[in-house]
């Protein structure tokens, strides 16, 4: 089989689970749930079947989608050592929550319509790692799109489900505006929208490279990986079962965004990196306040998952794409842990995400509890752990580039262990705080081994020395690039210093305020105004519904108005007289007997016939 | 040859099958309900069957001639008018969503429960008919007779069976729509007169003009005629008013096929006729396009937000869409009337699809009011997949021709440095209609349901789509999908076309060679691909 065919049995295998499930499984659960798992099962030993040629060639293949004049698209495979990287950890991550939702999912009257949407989206997500030009790219990334806001509203009976499956699909197209109006004006400045097609074109002249093209491109990354202005639909997005906010909204389809900017990083002039930069520094330091005011145990790790993205969007600002690619794997497997341990502890404790409600689970729950542990000191960047690597190349980076991003990224270091501690003491320490709590049992094997895997994953992920060849090309120039840095070592040091001094100081602190298993908010109690101000997540959201319902809503309304009656009402009935004579003649006919209609529109047809043709 | 007759007088039944059928049921209102389905399954399959014979037996190669070409006498040769009837590539696809949209209206019809079944069945009959030979004559004369002979029981079937309100949205409709009618047949006769070729065949007409072109003066005027008559028959801004209120109250089976196909004659008329015979005419009127054009975008896009009853968001939304068709023919290119050519296909398919929905929505809601409704998707899932799937084709979600349809206009916007600005605020339209649609899906069938509604969910009465709604959604869904997955059905014989009927030279492309190093100048075709 030559890697071509096993791409498209990888693309195509989760396209036919989606098919069959929707059109002959929606009662059939089971059978449903055994498909899906099946074709996330395939797509596992393809991928693996299309990376193992070694060898550093680039798979390509296209075929024509649409031709009109000068405008073509077409279809085609890109299949670089990047996109390896990323197809490897989507298929795999894809297949761990698969197998996950089978226990998760298990006692959902809608199964079936949930496996089928999982299905759509593995094969929307792979449509954008694998796509070979931007509009094809645009395509499954509007899919992805799709498939997200369809499993936001898997639960659409509750009206929170319904308003944020609707917000993530809209606020998602107002980035993919700039994102659409970008690759337009890419298509005719280049010529093509082929990936290698204008990376050649770049490296024969740098000055093709435009920063309107870059930074309308830009838009649809913001609105994906939900960064600064419109990072607001990712905390709602956690409506949906919990299985997928692991896969969709933590490891992979935000994670698109950055990816989307890795393959066309050779687009980007220096200025609307320097923009992406900060953009991705001030989300790293935001969404780490906003985590504090959450109580909701997913809405946590939904701030912190933002907060993740904008260090990815760092990296990448500061040049390092590859950096940020390294960051964005071990991201998806310990981000992907986390969201599967919540999920394991909600299914414990029947469908509890207060975290104040839980305490103690650390013994109900022993398996998940220390998996949970480990994916959170991972994220903390505990020396060793996978996390540690990537964000110490971060950091290192910043530290090189530039100072403000480097202090504001240790920043965010430091209160990501602070809200991650302050997540795990309440809710696996102390003693149970609710009847659900006390209650709790530990989750099935079908949960608890993805967590083991990926725990495993989250410890070793970031041992670049044990990646194979064929992978993480990328990742290993840029970190060979930044260690050939000069003052590279001092550096080094110093980040090693602020990065564990963050999380020690972080976990720490957050044990001593809040202690093992509290009931309450003691910042709510001590200092109210503080915990509103950080509850508040500085009112971007009540702007926003502000500017939908007040202003775009009301011009709405006041347009139709206009339509109605200044259109309609003055500039047609102010030619009432035609109106009226036409009215009063064909009331005469309207007789309302039908024959007479019938009759007439005969000899009218005859009358025409009898004058055009000379008779009359 | 033999092969080729039989397939042009295929064409001829495809038009006089649906009429005939019609015929048969207007004199037999005694037939039981069984024979007349059976008769009018005939009648409204028939041109499908056909069209998709001839779509097999399509030859792309005559591109700028006509294929199954027929001509018949109709005793009225002294003027220069005969049935000629013939199709091209773009011809082609309209014909097919004619007898698509055709089949799943009759299909839906003559389940549904109107008084005068056989009535109703053969005004749709007579229409189908009129559609199928408006998009196959290659005579303009008949071109426009047919679309008269479909538009006239449109009227009859709003004042019959419309809903509240016919009497004033009828009138309206007539006056607007017959007013269009007449200014683009006064435009089709002036350009008869003009070219003095005593004949209304389109292949004499292109002929005779492309080897002496209307002088500029004449372009211009003729051009105003097709484009404001046309335009009023597409509710082009801001001559809509009949359309929203219109749909609102037709019935239908009237809705569907007129919403879902008549409404494009104007747009076919404009770009099979209007554009390639009077190019600097179409120049001259570029601007005023444009404008209007963004008007029904943007300025109707926010009066769709503002509605609050289901069907007559639909309505201003099936004219916000037109806006792109228009965008498409202003760019005056190969790429720009392409893509107004799969927008119109898919419009027609996702519009039709929609009325019928949203009709079925009303049989078990009661109500068109979208406040008060909720939570349907629980009773009814079927349905509101089906829904879902509509709004998301009628918003462009790839997949669905729709998308590729505004895509294409987009691109062929941005081909020239002029037009280039217009791709921003046309492209907002996707961000408006995903919040009307998305906020109908929501209100509908998401969410807890309203109280009035909710005693009707639990009632029992609410039951999910039936076998006979499911048929004619499935057939408008496979063909969304086909032409979302597969555009080359429809782009590779338009292209071909399209090449001769807008030979114009406009692409930015030379921009790129010239700033690109001499040696790679050549490349670049090869490095793409």
């Amino acid at each position: 089989m030559t890697p071509t065919q096993s791409l498209l049995v990888v693309i195509f295998a989760p396209l036919l689970s989606a098919v069959i499930i929707s059109f002959f499984c929606r009662q059939r659960h089971g059978l449903a749930a055994v498909i899906s798992v099946t074709a996330a099962g395939a797509i596992l030993a393809f991928s693996l079947l299309a990376i193992l040629p070694k060898g550093t060639d680039v798979v390509t293949a296209s075929s024509a989608w649409l031709h009109f004049g000068d405008f073509e698209v077409n279809k085609g495979f890109f299949f670089d050592d990047v996109a390896k990287t990323m197809l490897i950890m989507v298929a795999f991550v894809g297949f761990l929550i698969h197998v996950f939702s089978l226990g998760y999912m298990a006692d959902d009257p809608a199964r079936g319509r949930y496996f089928g949407g999982l299905s759509i989206f593995m094969f929307s997500m792979l449509g954008i790692v694998l796509a070979d030009n931007l509009i094809m790219i645009f395509v499954f990334w509007e899919l992805v799109g799709f498939s997200s806001y369809m499993l936001i509203g898997h639960y659409f009976n509750s009206d929170e489900a319904a308003a944020a499956s609707k917000k993530a699909f809209i606020v998602n197209r107002i980035g993919d505006l700039g994102f659409l109006v970008g690759i337009v004006y890419a298509y005719w400045h280049f010529g093509t929208t082929n990936l290698s097609g204008m990376g050649g074109y770049v490296a024969s002249n740098p000055d093709l490279v435009k920063v309107s093209i870059a930074a309308l491109l830009m838009c649809g990354f913001i609105g994906k990986s939900a960064q600064f202005p419109l990072h607001v639909w990712l905390p709602d997005a956690m409506a949906g079962p919990t299985p997928v906010s692991a896969l969709i909204h933590a490891a992979t389809m935000v994670a698109a965004g950055v990816y989307f900017l890795i393959r066309i990083e050779f687009l980007f002039p220096q200025e609307v990196l320097t923009l992406i930069t900060w953009l991705g520094a001030s989300v790293a330091v935001y969404a780490g306040f906003c985590a504090y005011g959450q109580n909701d145990i997913k809405k946590i790790l939904a701030y912190s998952t933002l907060s993740q993205l904008g260090y990815m969007s760092a990296a990448f600002g500061l040049g390092f794409p590859g950096v940020a690619l390294f960051h964005l794997i071990t991201h998806a497997f310990f981000k992907a842990l986390l969201f599967l341990g919540a999920g394991s502890v909600i299914h414990g404790c029947h469908h509890e995400q207060n975290i104040f409600k839980m305490g103690g689970l650390f013994k109900k729950m022993p398996i998940t509890a220390i998996t949970f542990l480990i994916g959170t000191l991972a994220l903390c960047g505990v020396y060793g752990l996978s996390g540690f690597f990537s964000k110490d190349a971060i950091l290192i980076a910043g530290g090189l580039g530039n100072a403000p991003i480097f202090y504001l990224l240790t920043l965010g270091a430091f209160m990501t262990a602070g809200y991650m501690g302050r997540l795990f003491w309440i809710a696996f320490l102390g003693q149970p705080n609710s009847d659900c709590a006390s209650h709790a049992k530990e989750s099935p094997p079908t949960m608890l081994v993805p967590l083991i895997v990926l725990a495993v994953l989250s410890v070793a992920g970031g041992w670049m020395g044990y990646w194979p060849d064929f992978l993480g090309g990328l990742i290993k120039d840029n970190l060979d690039h930044l260690h050939q840095m000069d003052h590279y070592d001092a550096m080094h040091k110093k980040v090693l210093l602020f990065g564990s001094a963050a999380w020690i100081v972080g976990l720490l602190v957050s044990f001593f305020f809040y202690g093992a298993g509290a009931k309450e908010d003691r910042l709510e109690k001590r200092a109210a105004p503080i915990y509103g101000f950080l509850r508040s997540r500085l009112w971007f959201d009540e702007a926003y519904d502000f500017y939908v319902e007040k202003v775009q809503q009301r011009f709405a309304l006041l347009l139709n108005f206009i339509d109605v009656f200044v259109i309609k009402g003055v500039l047609v009935r102010g030619s009432a007289g035609i109106v009226g004579l036409v009215g009063i003649c064909s009331r005469s006919l309207h007789d309302g007997n039908l024959h007479s209609y019938v009759y007439w529109f005969l000899a009218g047809l005859i009358l025409l016939w009898a004058v055009a043709s000379g008779l009359l | 040859m033999g092969n080729l007759e039989a397939s042009s007088l295929c064409l001829l039944v495809s038009i006089l099958a649906p009429i005939l059928v019609g015929l048969v049921l207007l004199c037999g209102s005694r037939f039981s309900v069984n024979s007349m389905r059976a008769l009018s399954v005939f009648g409204f399959g028939l041109p499908l069957m056909i069209g998709i014979m001839l779509y097999g037996l399509f030859d792309p190669l005559l591109a700028g001639e006509y294929n199954f070409e027929l001509r018949l006498p109709t005793g009225l040769e002294s003027i220069g008018i005969y049935l000629h009837l013939g199709l091209n590539g773009i011809s082609m696809p309209l014909f097919l969503l004619a007898g698509m949209v055709g089949l799943a209206t009759g299909l839906y019809a003559m389940n549904s429960k109107a008084e005068r079944l056989h009535l109703y069945l053969a005004l749709l009959l007579f229409m189908l008919g009129g559609l199928m030979g408006t998009f196959a004559s290659i005579d303009v004369f008949f071109f426009y007779f047919f679309h008269e002979f479909a538009l006239i029981p449109t009227f009859l079937m709003i004042g019959i069976w419309g809903g509240a309100g016919r009497r004033v949205a009828a009138i309206e409709m007539t006056i607007y729509l017959t007013l269009g009618a007449l200014l683009s047949l006064l435009g089709l006769i002036a350009l008869y007169v003009q070219c003095g070729v005593d004949s209304f065949s389109l292949l004499e007409l292109r002929n005779y003009l492309s080897s002496q072109a209307l002088s500029e003066t004449v372009q211009n005027n003729i051009f105003a005629l097709l484009l404001f008559g046309f335009g009023i028959l597409v509710s082009l801004f801001p001559f809509h008013s009949w359309a929203p209120k219109g749909y609102a109250v037709a019935p239908t089976g009237a809705a569907m096929l007129h919403a879902g196909v008549l409404k494009k004659f104007g747009l076919y008329g404009l770009l099979q006729i209007a554009a390639p015979l009077l190019p600097s005419g179409a120049e001259h009127w570029f601007p005023w396009i444009v404008w209007l054009a963004l008007g029904n975008i943007i300025l109707i896009g926010l009066v769709t937000m503002a509605q609050k009853d289901l069907k007559m968001m639909l309505g201003y939304s099936s004219v916000m869409h037109m806006g792109y068709a228009f965008l498409g023919i202003a760019c005056f290119s190969v790429v720009g009337v392409g893509g107004a050519l799969l927008m119109m296909v898919a419009h027609g398919l996702s519009v039709a699809l929609l009325f019928m929905l949203s009709t079925c929505v009303y049989h078990r809601s009661q109500t068109f009011d979208l406040s008060s409704m909720g939570g349907l998707a629980t009773k009814a899932p079927v349905l509101a997949g089906f829904f879902v799937a509509a709004t998301m084709a009628s918003i462009g979600l790839p997949g669905f021709g729709n998308f590729w349809g505004e895509f294409t206009i987009f691109v062929a916007l941005a081909e020239t440095d002029m037009t280039k600005w217009i791709v921003a605020p046309a492209a907002i339209g996707i961000v408006i209609s995903a919040i009307y649609g998305l906020r109908a899906v929501s209100n509908i069938f998401f969410g807890q349901a309203k109280d009035s509604f909710k005693e009707r969910l639990e009632s029992g009465q609410v039951t999910d789509l039936q076998p006979f709604e499911k048929l004619p959604a499935c057939l408008l869904i496979g063909g969304l999908l086909l032409t979302g997955i597969f555009p080359r059905i429809i782009s590779d014989d338009a292209n071909r076309e399209l090449a001769v009927l807008y030979p114009y030279e406009q692409s930015n492309l030379t921009a790129i060679e010239s700033v690109i190093l001499p040696a790679e100048a050549d490349a670049p075709k090869e490095v793409a691909h």
